[in-house]
């Protein structure tokens, strides 16, 4: 989409066209969703964090500024601050009611008559490393997705934590060997389980 | 020559040392004894095998030993080893570190298959990035619900009035850039700055008039008259003569350079009478 087409679209919505909103939603659910997932990992959890960004959004459209950036990297920039803080606030909060999705312990489960070696290559590679995310502290799990899934920069890190270079990339040098050695881990607890 | 008068001897017979007659004897025993002939069979290709055979590796953690006992400051911990990884892996490291680096790789039997799997562990994240999970069924319309009040989006018109509000707007914004709002503070602030030293009363119009004051005195010394007495009448007819006097023909140069400023001097004078 050009900056020409999301200005355009942005106009339409704020004149009350419904189409064009909606058009915006089927546009960036997706992207949306899976990011709220990652800082999750539970489907409701991210349904719900999902539909507050949408809803964020569509209350600050009069703030869209087409001259200062398409409405892809706006979009994106309001919703993992959203999802950031979100995340924040929920490691502050008690963490009784955030039990790990089931999802995450499924690499423990073996299909019966299989080998381990069919079973991790028939389980998803993603589901791997949502696993594996999902078990760092929550300062490394934030920099890693920032870093290696969401493929920002560490100025654009910097920016969003609003906290030391240093620290993003001590963090992130962190996070990605806890991960390295987890995912072994994993691998290696499936192989033995015989 | 008895089997124990062999073995003592057998070092300085595959040395070459025995004197002639010791050999014949040891040669013929061997022959005669199936055990001393065997014991030399053995000791020769024991002999045969140590010469040839490679040693076996040292352990390679050996090296970072020793080098930790003997010059500690150029090894690199483990700790060090994981710090610099991502710099490592982002081309970051300066040469003297990236050396020792990659020695502490090599040598140590706990770090030595870290990058390898770091690598591995970035590229499944990668791998991740495209595995997006498909958005919930239900969820577009919770999100419609919650912002525009109803799932059938398609049913919100915009209004006329606020279709052409919109568009002037997508207009204006074009032309309202945000560089005039520099401009219009660079004016400003020279407005400020004019009717504060300039103007002799504060105002612009006392600008506007010191303006003139000193337009009249570059007029004047570049005319040749006396300051004071040069007013800016603004008569163009009378700069326009002035003008053409002094570009008149060559053979009159002296003279007509003369003229145009006493001309010009005239065409004020006059002027100045006709106001009165």
């Amino acid at each position: 989409m050009t900056v020409n087409d999301g200005a355009e679209l942005v106009r339409r919505c704020r004149a009350g066209d419904g189409a064009a909103w909606e058009e915006i939603v089927s546009l960036y659910s997706r992207r949306i969703y899976n990011l709220a997932y990652r800082f999750t990992s539970r489907t409701d959890a991210a349904e719900d964090l999902t539909q507050e960004v949408f809803v964020r959004v569509y209350r600050s459209l009069e703030q869209y500024d087409s001259k200062q950036g398409d409405l892809q990297n706006w979009l994106m920039r309001l919703a993992r601050n959203l999802v950031i803080d979100d995340y924040r606030k929920r490691q502050r909060a008690p963490q009784d009611s955030q039990g790990e999705d089931l999802e995450g312990h499924t690499y423990h489960l073996r299909a019966a008559n299989s080998s381990p070696h069919v079973e991790m290559e028939r389980r998803e590679l993603g589901e791997q490393v949502q696993a594996g995310i999902d078990k760092l502290a929550p300062d490394l799990r934030t920099c890693v997705i920032l870093r290696d899934i969401e493929e920002l920069s560490y100025q654009e890190i910097v920016d969003l934590l609003q906290i030391p270079e240093g620290t993003v990339k001590s963090r992130i040098n962190r996070g990605r060997i806890e991960l390295a050695k987890i995912l072994r881990r994993m691998r290696v607890v499936a192989m033995s389980d015989v | 020559m008895l089997c124990s008068e062999f073995e003592d001897r057998l070092t300085d017979y595959l040395d070459g040392l025995l004197d002639a007659s010791t050999q014949v004897a040891f040669n013929g025993h061997a022959l005669r004894c199936p055990v001393c002939h065997d014991l030399l069979s053995e000791v020769k290709n024991t002999l045969r095998v140590c010469r040839t055979a490679t040693p076996p590796a040292p352990a390679p953690s050996l090296d970072a030993r020793i080098l930790m006992q003997t010059a500690p400051e150029s090894v690199m911990t483990c700790d060090e080893f994981e710090d610099y990884l991502t710099d490592y892996l982002d081309g970051f490291l300066p040469a003297t570190l990236y050396h020792r680096w990659e020695r502490h790789a090599a040598l140590c039997g706990r770090c030595t298959n870290l990058p390898g799997e770091v690598v591995r562990s970035i590229g499944a994240c990668y791998t991740y990035i495209n595995e997006e999970r498909p958005v919930p069924a239900a969820l577009h319309a919770r999100i419609l619900q919650a912002t525009l009040g109803t799932t059938e989006a398609e049913n919100l018109r915009a209004p006329l009035g606020a279709r052409l509000t919109e568009l002037v707007r997508g207009w204006l914004d074009a032309i309202v850039s945000p560089q005039l709002a520099t401009v219009a503070t660079m004016l400003l602030v020279a407005v400020l700055v004019g009717t504060s030293t300039l103007s002799d009363d504060g105002s612009i119009g006392g600008m506007y008039r010191a303006s003139l004051r000193f337009a009249s005195r570059t007029y004047a010394r570049g005319a040749n008259l006396p300051v004071g007495r040069a007013v800016m009448s603004g008569d163009l007819k009378g700069v326009a003569g002035s003008l053409g006097n002094l570009l008149g023909s060559p053979g009159q140069n002296g003279k007509q350079n003369a003229q145009p400023a006493q001309n010009a001097t005239n065409g004020q004078k006059q002027t100045e009478q006709q106001k009165r």
